[in-house]
This record gives structure tokens, sequence and C-alpha cells, in this order.
């Protein structure tokens, strides 16, 4: 009797506390229901980026504060050290910041599991973003997110090394054999010829001027296991193993600017984020921009974005549009540009960016024939494990590589129906 | 014959202390068991659900799909068995080396600081300890720093003609590294070993990678260790020694014939802790790389955490940290076992007390 | 060292001294063993002070021109650069959440340990074979289902969601019962023939008696909860909620792009190290006994 009272004593005791605690904080917890939304001046927004720097992260608190001032709400700025971690986490948390930045690779991820607030058709203006990035941006064949800038990849070159190894302005690649070639002249004391990060968003340019990709356009069917792929890999690898070419964690560095930057790297291939970095962290290095040497199937680069999310689950959906449409103005991206060098995703904008900065040039016309970036949902890991298989290529085989992403790709374009 | 009166009184009283019993212990079972079974209960259900995080999944609307989490680490072909399997391959590796190194080690240094005639003993287990009780995300800070390509290693390497390997970047598993010094390269991976992953990956070695997070786990957990070790030498009863010395044996012989004997069952206990314990690693993972290069750092508890958060597929994490934790109470049974087998739990008498104080002083 | 107070013997080797060539190789290697475990600290504490190039050029260098104070400023003040990072944030959150999960477990872990050693209940041995299957649960098996449970709970992204499921640990409680079952009886049946109640005893016989056992617990939860990191990793997701494990990890394990930073990952890593450390040099006694009742558990 004594046994059971205490037991069910103890039983209430804890129903109670488990009551009171999930009770006194109901605003979370699982929930399908829609956000109630807050209207009027004086909301409060967060929103979470992941920078490239301090200039970025100083333009973007300039550009929302302003924003702010005009409208007397407040916006703070949250900078994340994995923002796709953090976003999972967030999402899944139910306690998503109101804007975010949205990276191309996960876009899909999160429209499919209802994350994203699409907000496209409340932009009058939207044709003035480029095609290919408002296609990269839409799920279930409607706009969701509007690009925040773009970028395309170039090849950056050290102008310093390139006259002290004897080359001039004439002798700058055009072709694969000439980047060969080049990058091997340019490799001693210390520095290697060309020296890039061991991603596909770097190394998949060259399966695209070979006349591959990892999907078909339509993003149907994988076709990474083509002969044009293979052609591209086994070029990259011909140079790893003469050592012309290395990847940056071999040179101590973690990316191509800091490469570039520290003099460890005469040639690297990165995209337009590198003046506002070289700037800033290396402004005595001299270089000069180029568009990526022509392949076997002519020229190619590929197209980044990312774009401003806005979270289903946010209370300020209709002042976060307010605060996209004032981030995405012309004048804004053009002031983007300036602090941190990034591209304007108007094409307007692009026109006057063009005008302003003709260093900029190879990345500008790259634009004309780049690849957007693959948008499945699921696939995020699988292009992981690409990149990972990547790092091994110097001493991996090109086929295993691509038959693996491959057989993976099919996989999860399998699950995502 | 006890009168009715003295029975109720005692029935009261006895009503009364478990009330008592049950408001003490009530906390506990709250904490433990709201932050404990519960989430155990809730993970062991979203392990059988296809769940992205976004709805909820203790509604009827949930995924519901048996097995196929675990069918998909086990016996399907395709990514995440291949994860799986790499993750388990680094991780024994990274026990087998650890465990061995750590335990030989913390012995090694116990026996050189319980020498009676040593000066400094106090300090020399200070500096000895002192690792294992900083946090591991500032001490794999401090180990990227000093491991990379140019760094503090590579530099003391170089000073007497090593070229220190390029540590955190490099994805070569060190059996193939060796063999090729003889010429023997590692085969193009095509004959199937378990799980999907090739014979000649799954005998790889750890990678260079790898190595350094083992050194880092020798570096700070062998302290705690000694310290153990240290304890159960000053428990040896110092009659024992002195009757070996009157037999006049020498210094070798009592080490091998009394001092390591009377240690086996803490030697039995560190080992088992080192396994159970290197089953987990997790917070260096997440600080060094998480996973790379080459996934050759990724391990079961990562992958787990990874499958869920950043691939939002919460029900292969889950199911991932179910096996984990079958392997890890697996051990864990097989400590308990083995102690009491040897009837060795070292025995918490005043005796171990004297020791562990005087290990303390 | 041998000392005429001492117990005769007690500190005398049984075999004589080691034969000198013996005693020198010994000392050289307890030496260089000795070095090999405090050289890292010690080069974090020189790189600390170099600028970013300096401590990637020289990391075996001591700092030059009695090196700069940069990255301690970018620590705890206002610093020049846009791209602070919070560490008074990270410091005052670990603060706060050590403060209060080291509080609860001394509170909870004790009164549990009592009711495990002394209170006659039923279910006592339950909850005993309860406490030590809890004990075998590995913590980072728990990092989903933790979320999960803190998410049902709205508990997720909170203060609470970081504090209450830390305030009560398996291994204090043990401590505290193997103490409480060394007390002997007699003290607590006097107290109780004076008509003191249970809560009575508890609260000023037998714990005013525990002080060295209290103190260990203290200092072990201190320093499990401050070097916590996966509870807080699962637990929370905005920066502001970021202790110094945490915001440390994202911060070293974090993007591309901003370069290394070495010197000020380092700095930051040294001061959330120093709290434990001097807790360390100045209680250093009941960390041992912590790390043996480690070897109890069994």
């Amino acid at each position: 009797m004594a046994t059971s009272r205490t037991l069910a004593a103890a039983a209430v005791c804890a129903a109670v506390a488990l009551g009171a605690v999930t009770g006194c904080s109901s605003s979370g917890g699982f929930g399908d229901s829609t956000a109630r939304q807050d209207s009027g001046g004086n909301q409060s927004l967060t929103l979470l980026i992941a920078t490239s720097g301090e200039a970025e992260t100083a333009a973007v608190k300039a550009a929302t504060a302003a924003w702010a001032g005009k409208t007397g709400n407040t916006v703070t700025v949250q900078i994340a050290g994995d923002i796709n971690q953090q976003l999972g986490q967030a999402f899944a948390g139910g306690n998503p910041p109101d804007l975010f930045y949205v990276n191309s690779d996960q876009f899909a991820n999160y429209a499919k599991g209802g994350s994203l607030y699409a907000y496209g058709d409340r932009i009058p203006d939207a044709a003035d973003f480029s095609a290919q990035l408002r296609q990269a941006f839409s799920y279930d064949g409607k706009l969701t997110c509007l690009p925040k800038d773009s970028s395309t990849l170039g090849l950056a070159v050290n102008t310093a090394m390139w006259q002290q190894a004897g080359l001039t302005e004439a002798d700058y690649p055009t072709t694969w054999q000439q980047l060969a070639d080049d990058a091997g002249k340019l490799t001693r004391n210390g520095v290697t010829g060309l020296v890039t990060a061991p991603d596909y968003q770097r190394l998949g340019a060259l399966m695209k001027e070979a006349g591959g990709w990892v999907t078909n356009p339509e993003q149907t069917a994988m076709t990474a296991d083509s002969p044009a792929n293979k052609q591209a890999l086994e070029y990259v690898q011909t140079m790893l193993k003469a050592g012309s070419a290395k990847y940056v964690s071999e040179v101590d560095a973690g990316w191509g600017g800091e490469a570039l930057g520290k003099g460890r790297a005469a040639m690297t291939i990165e995209g337009n984020w590198l003046k506002g970095a070289m700037a800033k962290d290396y402004p005595d290095v001299r270089y000069k921009v180029l568009p990526l040497p022509a392949g076997p199937a002519g020229q190619g680069t590929l197209a980044f974005s990312n774009c401003w999310g806005i979270a289903a689950k946010s209370r300020h959906q209709a002042a976060g549009v307010d605060l996209v449409k004032h981030l995405t103005s012309a004048d804004q991206q053009l002031e983007f540009a300036k602090a941190f060098g990034v591209m304007p995703s108007r094409i307007s904008a692009l026109a006057t960016y063009a005008e302003k900065y003709p260093e900029s040039k190879a990345w500008v016309d790259g634009i004309t024939h780049s690849q957007p970036p693959v948008t499945i949902p699921g696939f995020t890991k699988v292009l992981t494990q690409f990149n990972t298989d990547l790092q091994s290529l110097r001493t991996g085989d090109p086929a295993t590589v691509l038959a693996a992403l491959q057989r993976n790709g099919e996989q999860a374009i399998k699950n995502a129906e | 014959m006890p009168s009715e009166s003295t029975v109720g009184a005692k029935r009261r009283r006895g009503l009364r202390e478990g009330a008592w019993g049950w408001l003490f212990a009530g906390p506990m079972v709250l904490v433990l068991g709201l932050f404990l079974v519960l989430p155990i209960a809730m993970a062991l259900w979203v392990s059988l659900l296809h769940w992205d995080g976004q709805s909820n999944p203790f509604s009827g609307h949930a995924d519901f799909v048996g097995l196929d989490n675990y069918r998909r680490l086990f016996a399907e072909d395709g990514l995440d068995r291949t994860l799986f399997a790499v993750s388990m391959r680094n991780t024994l590796y990274y026990v087998l080396l650890t465990v061995p190194l750590q335990t030989v080690l913390a012995l090694f240094l116990a026996v050189l600081v319980n020498q009676r005639m040593l000066r400094g003993r106090g300090v020399l287990r200070t500096v000895f300890y002192f690792p294992s009780i900083t946090s591991s995300i500032a001490i794999s800070t401090v180990f990227l720093f000093l491991f990379q390509g140019s760094g503090a290693v590579n530099r003391m390497l170089g000073w007497v003609g090593v070229k220190g390997p390029n540590w955190f970047a490099d994805p070569r598993g060190v059996v193939w590294l060796v063999l090729g010094r003889f010429g023997v390269d590692q085969p193009a991976p095509t004959a199937g070993g378990p799980l999907g992953l090739s014979w000649s990956e799954w005998f790889a070695g750890p990678s260079v990678a790898m190595c350094t997070l083992i050194l880092m786990a020798v570096w700070t957990t062998s302290g705690t260790f000694m310290l153990i070790f240290l304890a159960a030498l000053q428990d040896i009863p110092r009659e024992l020694e002195e009757a070996a010395a009157l037999d006049g044996v020498n210094r070798r012989q009592l080490l091998c014939n009394v001092t390591l004997p009377a240690l086996r069952p803490v030697l039995f206990l560190v080992l088992t802790l080192g396994l159970i314990s290197t089953w987990q690693v997790f917070d260096q993972v997440y600080v060094m790389g998480k996973g790379a290069p080459g996934n050759t750092t990724l391990t079961p508890a990562y992958l787990s955490y990874s499958a869920g958060f950043d691939n939002a597929d919460y029900g292969q994490g889950a199911a991932i940290a179910f096996v984990l934790l079958g392997l890890i109470l697996l051990l864990t049974t097989l400590q308990r076992w083995v102690l009491r087998e040897r009837g060795g739990r070292p025995r918490r008498g005043p005796r171990s007390l004297k020791g562990a104080r005087r290990a303390a002083r | 060292m041998r000392h005429a107070d001492r117990e005769p013997g007690a500190d005398e080797p049984v075999l004589g001294r080691f034969p000198r060539p013996l005693r020198v190789l010994g000392y050289t290697a307890l030496l260089g063993f000795a070095l090999l475990y405090l050289l890292p600290f010690l080069l974090q504490l020189a790189n600390s002070f170099k600028t970013d190039p300096d401590a990637t050029a020289n990391p075996m260098a001591l700092p030059p021109d009695g090196g700069t104070l940069t990255s301690y400023r970018r620590l705890f003040g206002p610093a020049e650069g846009v791209e602070n990072i919070p560490f008074l944030r990270w410091l005052g959150n670990s603060m706060l959440v050590t403060a209060l999960v080291t509080a609860g477990r001394v509170l909870f872990d004790s009164m549990a340990g009592y009711a495990l050693a002394r209170i006659r209940f039923p279910g006592r041995r339950l909850l005993f074979a309860f406490v030590l299957a809890v004990m075998a649960v590995p913590g980072v098996v728990l990092l989903i289902p933790k979320f999960l449970v803190l998410k049902s709970f709205g508990m997720f992204d909170t203060y609470s969601g970081m504090i209450l499921p830390l305030l009560v640990d398996a291994a204090g409680i043990f401590i505290m019962k193997q103490f409480f079952e060394s007390v002997p009886r007699e003290i607590e049946e006097a107290a109780r023939i004076d008509g003191a109640g249970t809560f009575r005893i508890f609260w000023s016989v037998v714990l005013p008696m525990s002080r060295p056992s209290l103190i260990t617990l203290t200092v072990l939860s201190f320093q499990g909860s401050w070097n916590e990191f996966t509870h807080f990793l699962v637990s929370t997701q905005s920066s502001e909620h970021d202790t110094l494990t945490t915001g440390l990890g994202h911060f070293v394990s974090g993007g591309l792009g901003s370069g290394t930073q070495y010197p000020l990952k380092l700095a930051a890593a040294l001061v959330s190290t120093l709290p434990v450390a001097v807790l360390f040099f100045c209680f250093q006694r009941h960390f041992v006994r912590g790390a043996n009742s480690g070897s109890s558990k069994g």
C-alpha cells in the first residue's frame, strides 16, 4: 500500500513538473501552425549571414542599419560559423532567424521541407534578376527567394611572379594545354603554379569546359560518369601528380585567395569575392583576373549565388520582404559590390558594375557561359562526398570517383521523388 | 507481543520515511527521467521514421519506415552505408591505437612518479595531469595550431631532419604509407569487404590526420589513468614488497612478480574505461575538421550528429546513435563482468581511500 | 629529502637507491615527458601575443618586441575591427550556466545520494540500479534524443534548456552515496532521538560533516559544466546562447575565407582554460579524488 501510494505521489509530482516545464514555454514545441504576423514599426528582426570577412559584415550591418533607421524597426545581424548546420538546427528547432543567406546547395532542402516563405510574387520587378539565378531559386515553379548577388569563377594570376618566371601577357593561358605549361613554369622556390580548393565548386568548371556536368540541364538524371567529366578530372590529376597544381590545404591556406595572398600560389581559381578579400588582407599583392582557359568544349565557368531567405515561421514576413527589397535594390547591390567585390544579381546593376570595375571583366563575362548550381533536395551530402573524393584525386582514380558520384546521385534523385 | 499502537507508529514512521526518500530522490528521478530516459524513448521512435525535422514526429502524419534506417546502414549499398563503414573503420583504428598507448604511457608515468626518492613528485604529477582537466575544445584549438603544415611540430621535426607531413590535410592511411616505402602501392579499391568498403580501405590504417587525434587523446587522457594507477600502486601493501626484498629479488623481478600482478584489476579497469570512452570521440572531430580530410576522421558519433543536423535526416542519425549505444553498452557489460569475475573491482575500503589520499598529496 | 620528523621508512624505497646512471636516465626521461606535457601550453601562451603573420612564420619563437596585446584587446574590448567575436557574451553565459549547474548538482546529487545511502524507502534498490544504468549511457549518443526532447518541451534555444538537463549527474550521486555510507549511523540516531526529522538530520547534521566530499563534488561539477560542449551544441542555436565552448568551437571550426587568426583563437582558448586551471591548482586533491572515483564506477 505504502509503495503504491508513494509511487503515485511521485508520479503526480513528475506530471505536474512536466506540465509546468512544457506549459510555461509552449511557444516552441512541435507545431505546424503558421506563425502569427507582427505588423507596424518597431519590429525586431534577426539576420543570419555567413560572412566572407569583416568587409562583408560591416557592409551588411550598415545596409540593415540604414533600413532600420528609415522604418523604425531593429535588425540584429548574426554571424554564422557554419551556416548550414546552424540553419538546419534552427529550422528543426522551430526558432529560425527571420532572414538569412541560403546557400544554393541547401536551397532545395529547405524549400522542400517548407522552411522558406516564398515571396517571389511580391517582388514586382523580379524579371530584372538574371534568369539563370531565378531558375536556381525557384521551387515547384515558384520564385522562392531573391538572389543576393552573382558570382562566377575566374583565373587569378600573381603578376609579379608571372614576370619573374619570364612570362609575358601574351602567355596568359587560353587553353588547358597553356594552363598546364604555365603552371609548370611558375612552380619553383616554394611557389606552386596553380593552387585551388579541392571542391567541385572549383574543379566543376573544368567539367563544364570539357562538355560535362554532374546532372543533365533539367536536373532529372545524373551524367556524372560521362567521358567528358573523366577527361576533366584526369587533366587535373596530371597537374596534381606533376606538382604544378596543389590543393589549398597542402600549402597551409584555407582558400585560394589566402594561397595567392601569402605568395604560395602563382595562380588560383576563385570567384569575385576574391577582390574584397585581397584588398583587405593582402593589399600589396598585384594580381590580374583572366577568364578560365577554354577546354575541349569551349569556355565555361560556374555561377553561384546565395539568396535572401525568409523563414516560413518568421513573424515579420512583411517587414522581411521590405528589407530584402532594400538589400537587393540596384543602389544597394552596387554598394555591396564596392564594399566586398560581389557582383550584382540585377541585370541593370550588372551593366553599371561592368563599367565601373573593368578589372572584374573576366567575372562579368563569365556569366554568359556559366553553369548554375545543382539544386536537388538531399543532394548536399552527395556533393559533400564528391568533394571528399576529390581531396584524394591525386592518388585516386577519376573513373571511380565519378562512378561513386553517379551512384550516390542516382539514389538521391530516386529518394527525392 | 507489540501493541496495536506501536505497529501503527512504526508503520506511520515507515510511510513518512518513504515519502522523504522519494522527495530526496525526486529531483534526480525527474531530471534523469525527463532528460535521459524520455529522450532515448523518443529517439528510438524517431529512428523508425523518415523525419526531416520540419513536422511533428509524434503525430499521425509521421512517415513510419520500420527498420529502414538501420537497413540502410548495414544492408543497402549506398552512400549511407559507405559513410557508416568508413566511420567505423576510422574509430576502430582510433581505439586500437589510443587505448594501448594511453594505458602503457599512464602506467609508465605512474611507476616513475611513484619512485619514493624522486624529487618534485607533486609538481610532475600536476604537470602530467593538467591536460586532462582542460576543455577538449580549447585543447583541440591548440593542437590545430601546433600541427599545421608549417607549424611548431613540423619545425621541431625539421630540426632533426625529418620532413613532417601536412597533418590535418593528409588523408593517406599510414599502413599504405609505410608499405609504399617498400614499393607496395595501395591496390585499387575493387574487391568488396564488409559493409561495401573494399578490403584495401579497411586495412588502410588510420590516416595521418587521425594520428594527430590519437596523439591528442593519448596526451590528454594518460594523466587521469596515471592517477588511477598511482592510487593502486600506493595501495600495494608495503609488507609485500619488503618480504620480496628480503627474499633477495632484484628490481625487475620485484616489478614483474609483485607490483604488476597487484595492478592487474586496475589494469583491466583502465583498459575497459579507455575502450568505452574512445568509442565516443566527438568534440575533437567537430573542431578539427568535421571528418575531413577525405572522411578519415569521421566517427560514428559525429556521423550521427551530421546526419541529423546537416542533412536533416534525423531518423538516420538516431539509428546510428542506437548502434553506437548498443556497442558501448556491450563494452560496459563486458567491463562489469570481467571486473566481477576477477574479483578485482578495486575495493573501496579504507585502503583505497588511503591510496587516493596519498596520491592526492 | 629525508626529514627526521617523517615516519621512519615510509618514504624509503624497498630496495636501495637506483645506481647513478639509471637515476640520471630516469630524471632525463621524466624531464623530457614533463616538457612534452607543458610545451603545448607554453606555445599557446607565446603565440597568443603575436600578430597573425608572425605566428604563422615563427611559431616556435618568443613574441618579438615583447609581444602585442591585439588578440586580448579583441577579446575584451571594442577593438578597431568590426568583426569582434562576442567573447564577453560567451564568458558571461559560461559563468551563468556553470554557477547554476554547480549549485544544482551539489544540492540534488547530495540529496539523492543521501536517499540512496540512508533513507529506507520502497523502490530504493530499483533507483540505485537505475543510477548505475544511467552512468553507462554515453553522452554522445544523446545528441539527437536531447534535441528532440528539448524541442518537444519548447525549451530548445533557451537558458532553461541549457541548464535543467545538467542539474543532476549520476556520477555525482554515486560519489555522495559512497560518502554517506561511510558516515557512522550512530550520529544520525542520536539526532533522531533528539527529535530531529529526516530533513533536519540531513541538513544540519550530515551535510556539515561532508565538507570534503561536497568540495570534491563542487569542483567536479564546475569543471564538468564549464567544459561541457555537446549538450550546449544541441540545446542552442542562436549566438546569444553561445558559451565559451560552443562559441570557440564554432569560431575555430567555422567558415573559410576569414583567414586563420590563430593568435586570437589561442588567446580565446587560453582565457577559457584559466578558471578551471586556477581551480585545479587550488583544489588539486579534489580533482585527484574525482579521477579515482572514476575507478569505482564499476
